[in-house]
């Protein structure tokens, strides 16, 4: 047996990043000193969970972890898609954490994925399941994933820190490769959407946010409509929450969104070593959220900050052709994604600055991924 | 003050130019994955030994030498989770100045 080789990898951050473009580039993975010196060493429920998640949907894949949960083996396998998955997310981060590597690696499988995801549907620190529904999926639309069988359903809602949320994931795989891109027009914005949801809470929150939000967009726009989605009973987890999810579309079909939720802290979250903070009233909420917004339309990009990281991913994903995107200014983690997939799949991107406009230009020459897990008929 | 206005748009300015080089260093300076994967397996158990006992701070510095200085443990998040540049979006100048990014601005430009 030919002994496999890992790419040896250090600390804790970016694991999803990681454990994504190991398992596209079929590339093993040896992680170590995953957090040691902290007070609990090791893996996050959360990260566990999401190997969990990669053992369900892939076919023969191994993942080992040492006692103290400090050091990883990852070797990918070959990834199955499928239908009635069932996934417990847990508690200590939300689906959108897990669904952001989930919808690539979707299209890579074998068969279309549908997967059942249970835990905590909208939070303040990942985008939330509405953010998915309106920017993501389009995102992914734009290289060529077919629109058919690509969705998100929103079964029930649940917000921290008790969640109780529910959502089907459905992403179609893609016929053979991605489509590249030349995306550099983000248009002009025609009209905001948004939805705002309220769990275990008086619908009235979601009017006060939805005022708010409108006060600031109206004096530019008056295409604005944020719909409600209140959720009492069964349908609205366990917590009590609220928030709002923005979007902005563009004239040349862009989609900048931002989200937000208010809702207690999770008690027993181990490095939430910040302090609690004192709820903020829907009023401030909704002002911040289209605060978000505009400071997100003013960077400029085809895409908001928190799916740069998507967009290269995407881009570098395609056959071998020359993607060329937009974005405003690189976010970190945006930066750290670039990086990865340097390492994992040779791609380096030409990254170059846009001075009258201030945003920033990136080719690439993709790096031909195809779909082989597919089944050849 | 005034002085440090030009300091601040050369710094700008240099880092845009640098963007390459910001995202992906130095190409002599190899990242700290890049220096991982080269070394063997048999090497390393060697290499384990000698790093038993070595003082906490030293290994902590040689991790920081690399271009993701001090994020090792950073957590995994897409999304800004703190907003340094929050503005205030009542302001009528602010919302003149992106007024021309929305399809109710001016055309003519």
């Amino acid at each position: 047996m030919v002994k496999t080789s890992y790419m040896r990898l250090k600390g804790s951050q970016h694991l999803r990043q990681r454990l994504l473009l190991s398992t596209l580039a079929a590339t093993p993975i040896l992680i170590d000193e995953i957090r040691p010196d902290d007070t609990w060493p090791g893996l996050r429920p959360h990260e566990i969970s999401l190997l969990r998640l990669l053992e369900k949907i892939s076919d023969d894949c191994v993942v080992e972890i040492n006692e103290t949960g400090t050091k990883l083996k990852y070797k990918p396998g070959v990834l199955m898609g499928g239908r009635y998955h069932v996934h417990d997310c847990g508690l200590s981060r939300s689906i959108g954490y897990f669904l952001e590597p989930l919808i690539v690696l979707g299209l890579f499988g074998k068969k279309p994925l549908s997967i059942r995801l249970k835990g905590i549907t909208n939070d303040s620190k990942d985008p939330s399941v509405d953010t998915f529904r309106s920017t993501t999926l389009n995102i992914l639309k734009r290289f060529g994933v077919p629109s058919e069988g690509l969705e998100l359903k929103i079964e029930s809602r649940g917000a921290p820190p008790q969640g109780g949320g529910e959502v089907i994931l459905n992403v179609p795989m893609i016929p053979s490769s991605l489509a590249a891109v030349t995306w550099i027009d983000e248009g002009m914005v025609k009209r905001i959407r948004g939805v705002t949801f309220s769990t275990r809470v008086s619908s009235q929150f979601e009017n006060t946010m939805i005022h708010a939000a409108r006060g600031i967009f109206n004096r530019l726009l008056p295409d604005v409509h944020i719909f409600t989605d209140h959720k009492s009973g069964e349908q609205a987890g366990k917590s009590p929450g609220f928030g709002i999810s923005l979007v902005a579309e563009t004239t040349s079909g862009c989609f900048i969104s931002t989200d937000t939720a208010v809702c207690y802290a999770r008690g027993e979250d181990a490095d939430d070593d910040d302090e609690k903070k004192e709820l903020m009233p829907p009023e401030d909420i909704g002002e911040q959220a289209a605060s978000v917004l505009l400071g997100e339309i003013e960077q400029g990009g085809v895409v908001d900050s928190t799916h740069q990281g998507l967009l290269f991913l995407l881009c570098a994903l395609c056959p071998q052709d020359v993607s060329k995107v937009r974005v405003g200014k690189l976010s970190p983690y945006a930066i750290e994604t670039l990086r990865h997939i340097r390492d994992f799949l040779g791609v380096k991107f030409v990254i170059k600055p846009d001075p009258t406009t201030e945003t920033v230009i990136l080719k690439c020459v993709g790096c031909g991924l195809k779909n082989l897990s597919r089944k050849l008929s | 003050s005034k002085w440090k206005e030009s300091l601040i748009e050369r710094t700008i300015s240099r880092q845009n130019t640098n963007l390459m080089q910001l995202v992906y260093g130095n190409s002599a300076l190899k990242s700290t994955t890049s220096i991982g994967e080269g070394q063997g397996s048999s090497e390393d158990e060697e290499s384990e030994d000698d790093e038993f006992f070595k003082p906490k701070g030293e290994s902590e510095k040689k991790s920081s030498e690399g271009l993701e200085n001090g994020n090792v443990s950073a957590e995994d998040c897409s999304k800004l989770t703190y907003r340094v540049d929050l503005k205030n979006w009542k302001d009528e100048e602010l919302i003149e100045g992106i007024r021309d990014r929305f399809v109710t601005g001016n055309w003519s430009k």
